[in-house]
Order: C-alpha cells, then structure tokens, then sequence
C-alpha cells in the first residue's frame, strides 16, 4: 500500500520534472518537423501548382486526382509499380532461399569455418554501394542483362545477404538444441530438418527479414537507376521522371508519384513497425 | 542428392577424440558447405569480385565500355592529388560528414533517452520518429524540391513570419545548397537513430537509473553519467552507420543539384558517379572509388577506437 501511494506521487513529482517538459517540448518540435513536410506532399498532390503555392499547406480544396491520373499517364506508374513489385518478389525469394540453409549452418553446425563465413558476410556492410557501381554495370552488361528487370533480381539478394545471414543466424540461435536432435533420431536428413522444422519455427524471424528487405529493395534507386531503361523502370525510377518530363516543375504532379511510391512501404510499416525497429536495431548491434 | 549426414548436433566439446568423432568433425564440415556455398558464392560474385574489379580498373586508363582499357598502373592516383576537384569534393563531403553527423547524434541520443523514459505518449512519437526511414532517397529528394524550390515551402513560411529578406533559390545559391542537402538527411536520421537509441538504452536493466535517482539524481545527470558511458559502443556504432551512409552518398546531388552550383554540392561520391557515368573516365572513377574505400575503413578503425577509449 504504501509503497503504491509513494509510487504514484513519484509520478506525479516526474511529470513536473523539467527535463521532462524539455523532453516533451523538443519531441513536439521535432515531430512537427517531420509530420508538416509530410503532410504538405501528401495535399500538394490533390492541388495544382498555384494553389501548392499560394497556399501550401491548406486542405484540397477538393479531392481531386487528376494528378495521380497524369502521373499514370506520362511515366506510367502502374507498370512501373508492377515491375517493382515483380522484382522485390523474386529479390526477396531468391535472397531466402540463399540465406536461409547458410544461417543455419552458421548457427547450428559447428566447425571453425562458421566464424569465418560470418565475417565474409560482414564485409558486406563496409563496401559502399556506390564503388561498386561500375563494376557491376560491366558485369550485367558482359552477361547481356542491361535493361533488364532480372539483373536486379539477381543483384538485390547479394545486397540483402549480409543483413538476413546477421538476423536469421541471431534468431536460430536462440532456439533448443533438443529440435535437431528428435529429428535427427528419425532419421532425418539435414535437408528435411530445415524444410519442416526451422522454418516453420522461424517464420517470425523469416518475417523480420522480408520486411527489412521488402523496404531496402523497394526503395533502391541508385542501381535501378543504372542498371534499367525507360520501358521496365521501376517506381523509384519513374518517381523521379516525374520532374525530369517537365520543363517547369508540375509539383503536384510529383507530390502524387511520392505518394503512389510510398503506399506499399507504408502499409507494411502500419503492420510491423515493431519488427522493423526490431530488426534494424539487431543489425544496427552486430555491424 | 543431399549427404547422408545424420547427425549435426555438437559433439561433446571435451570428449575423446576418437576416429569416429574425427569422422563425425569432417562431416560436419561437408554438411556446412554444402548449405553455405550458394549464398557464399552468389556474395563473393556480386559484391566482393566487383569491388576487387574496381581496384582493377583504377589502374588503367579507360574512357568507355566498348574502348580497349590500357595498364597505367597508379597514374590515375598520382593524378588525384594534383587534382583540384578532388580537393573540393573532399572539403564538402567532410563538411558534410562533419555536420550530418554532429547535427544527428547528439539529438538522437538525448531523443532516445527521453522516449526511453517511457512517458505518456512516447510510442506515438517514436512511430513518428520513424517514418521517414521509410522513404526512399528518390522519394525524400523529390519531397525536399517542393520545399527548397523557389516558390516552395521554405520560402512561402518565411515569408509568412516576415522574413523576406531571407528567402533564396536554396539548392541554387552558393552558400546554402550544401547545407540543404544535409539537412534532408539530418530531417530523417534524427528520427530513426533515436529510436535505435530507444532501443537500445530500453534493454538496461531499470535498477541501473534506481541507484542514481535515491541519491537525488535529475534524468539530466542520469543521461550523461549512467546512460551516455553505457552506450559509448553503440554510439560508436550508429556513428559509423551514419558516416557510410554520408560517405557514399551521391542521390541527393544527381537528383537535385548535379553537383552545383558551381562546385557547391560536389562532393567525393558525385565525382564518382560523374567521372564513370557522365564523363566516361572509368578507370579515374575507380580511384575514387578507391579512395571513398580506404578513407571508409580507416575512419571506421578510428571510430571504434574512439568509442572504445571513451567507454574505458
């Protein structure tokens, strides 16, 4: 009893705190920062340019979507969200199909080469995306693959790699060694023991991971960008023709292609934002 | 098809080392391989032999794909240091280091504390913290040109608080666009290190903050004195993300400003992508790459260092 009356006070005492209300004031500032920029894209695309400019952060005067219309029009964002879409599937597919056996052996077999291997994965984190640029260009384009969509399904899992080895390894070793050792009694061979074992048992772990890459993948651009011509852009691609098709900046028009782009990462945001900052912060630790 | 391995468990770390045991040790081995080797591989063909492909190239002399390249050896670095441009990307992408990096960790770190304090409403701000980590560069380079343009937010708001001597073309004026550029980066990494920094200071023990608060302790110095000293590595690490981040960064600048105006937003990765993209000097652009590398690797081991001194 008493030790709940002093409890509550102490709240009550904490609430007045000022670095509390600093805390509080900063935080404020800070989300308003972030919300209002936000919030002007997303009206911007249901008004032209004068009223974007004349009044930028006023309310549509109507629900008007002749922008995402216009948008569809000149890049032709469907398709170019299709072929998106098509090509974080099959990155993603392939990325877990690698990655998944790998982390198993890494985590659960062991011999002296596991820590090697980990620290080849590693690597990965430290090689900037940037100077390998050109090399992979004259590698897509010496296997006759430039301009084409599957270049970046192939490409993409050697990126995703790295971080999905760290998350998966991390997850399955947590787990009982009693769950390799029933099957192995029956007689099971290791192949078996990942199909119907380890991954049912690490689809929470297996879902982490395809929402980490489902974001990275979906908003790539630099690679895209070298990588794919005008037929199979992908949406980043397309978002920024947006402004590029213009002789004068259509903001509109571009506010409603950052939208469209942005639909998809946010809806899987709503649903697993604890896994997201989950997984990013366990990346984040083992780099 | 697969090896008949059967049994993968450990063996006793202190056991016999029988022949079976021995046996069992190379089977082992094999099964391990067999279920790294793809993923290995396809890592070592996409990212480790490009990057050695690119130290390749920066020793020769090549202007384009179809063009026969010629052996120069380390020309191409002897060349950077008399290169003028280099200097100035180097003096940007340090300013830019400089300031994206002081402008994000120390607010993300005193964020993170506060929403670790878990006050009333702490999970709405940190979803909002987090939103922006979710767009894409594409999408933040487009949504930043609608507010920096010359009839864009920026300019609209000071001049409604009246400050219309301040209003300026900002990605096209010398002394502002690089500072515009970094804060679209500063506008989402605050937010998103913070909540890694939540996260990580969540996972203390709470009795660490007890101890301190009995002794009539404020959260100001439970922050500096309790929390900062604990997480000097893990400042060290979201230091280091940030700064490869920064390093190889060069969107911002082929989407909005092409490196202008003037040299103003040249920085060490745009050089880069304009010296193997825009003006056919492949085998230079891979010096920098060379460069942009080294200079990752070696600020990362002074980082490391940094942190690891400082939580001593």
């Amino acid at each position: 009893m008493l030790y709940r009356i002093t409890h509550i006070t102490k709240r009550i005492k904490m609430g007045s705190d000022p670095f509390v209300i600093a805390g509080y004031c900063f935080s404020m500032l800070y989300a308003a920062l972030i919300v209002i920029p936000l919030y002007f894209v997303i009206v911007s695309a249901f008004k032209d340019n004068t009223q974007i400019i004349l009044t930028p952060l006023a309310l549509p005067s109507a629900l008007d979507f002749s922008k995402f219309i216009q948008a569809q029009v000149s890049v032709n964002v469907l398709r170019a969200g299709l072929i998106s879409i098509l090509i974080t599937t099959g990155a993603e597919a392939l990325t877990l199909i690698l990655a998944f056996p790998a982390a198993f052996a890494v985590a659960r077999i062991q011999t002296r080469l596991s820590p090697v291997v980990e620290s080849i994965f590693s690597l990965g984190f430290l090689i900037p995306g940037l100077a390998i640029l050109l090399p992979v260009y004259m590698m897509t384009a010496k296997a006759g693959l430039l301009y084409h969509p599957i270049a970046l399904v192939i490409l993409y899992p050697a990126f995703s790699l790295p971080l999905t080895m760290i998350l998966l390894a991390g997850f399955m070793r947590k787990l009982p060694r009693e769950l390799e050792e029933s099957a192995v009694m029956d007689g099971g061979n290791v192949l078996q023991i990942i199909y119907y074992i380890f991954l049912p048992i690490c689809m929470p772990g297996i879902i982490t991971v395809l929402v980490l890459n489902f974001i990275n993948i979906w908003n790539e651009y630099l690679f895209a960008l070298i990588l794919i011509d005008s037929n199979n852009r992908t949406i980043q691609l397309a978002l920024a023709l947006l402004r590029a098709n213009q002789r004068s900046i259509d903001y509109g028009l571009i506010a409603a292609g950052v939208v469209i782009s942005m639909i998809p990462v946010y809806i899987v945001f709503i649903f697993f934002q604890e896994q997201i900052m989950q997984g990013m912060l366990a990346g984040a630790v083992k780099e | 098809m697969t090896p008949a391995v059967k049994i993968i468990s450990v063996g006793k770390k202190n056991g016999p080392t029988t022949k079976y045991s021995q046996r069992n040790a190379r089977r082992r081995r094999t099964t391990f391989i067999f279920l790294v080797a793809p993923a290995l591989a396809w890592f070592l063909a996409f990212m480790l032999w490009p990057l050695l492909n690119m130290f390749y190239i920066s020793t020769t002399s090549w202007s384009s794909l179809n063009m026969p390249k010629k052996f120069i050896f380390l020309d191409n670095f002897v060349r950077m240091f008399s290169d003028p441009k280099v200097a100035i990307a180097l003096r940007n992408t340090g300013t830019y280091l400089l300031v994206g990096i002081l402008g994000v960790i120390p607010f993300a770190f005193m964020l993170g504390f506060f929403l670790s304090l878990r006050k009333p409403g702490y999970r709405i701000l940190r979803t909002i913290f987090f939103t922006p980590s979710m767009l894409s560069v594409a999408a933040l380079a487009m949504i930043f040109l609608g507010i920096y343009r010359p009839d864009g937010m920026l300019n609209s708001f000071l001049n409604a608080i009246g400050f219309e001597a301040t209003n300026r073309v900002w990605l096209m004026n010398k002394s502002t666009a690089l500072f515009c550029l970094i804060a679209i980066d500063i506008w989402g990494g605050i937010g998103f290190n913070s909540v890694l920094f939540f996260a990580a200071l969540a996972s203390l023990p709470e009795e660490l903050y007890e101890a301190a608060k009995l002794d009539g302790a404020g959260y100001w110095t439970i922050m500096w004195k309790i929390a900062f000293p604990l997480m000097t590595d893990f400042i060290g690490v979201v230091t280091i993300l940030q700064f490869l981040g920064i390093l190889s960064g060069a969107v911002y600048m082929i989407l909005l400003t092409k490196g202008g105006p003037g040299t103003a937003t040249f920085t060490l990765g745009f050089y880069l992508y304009d010296q193997a993209f825009l003006s056919g000097r492949l085998g230079y652009s891979q010096a920098l790459g060379v460069m942009i590398f080294f200079i990752g690797i070696v600020v990362i081991v002074l980082i490391r260092r940094a942190s690891s001194r400082l939580s001593d």
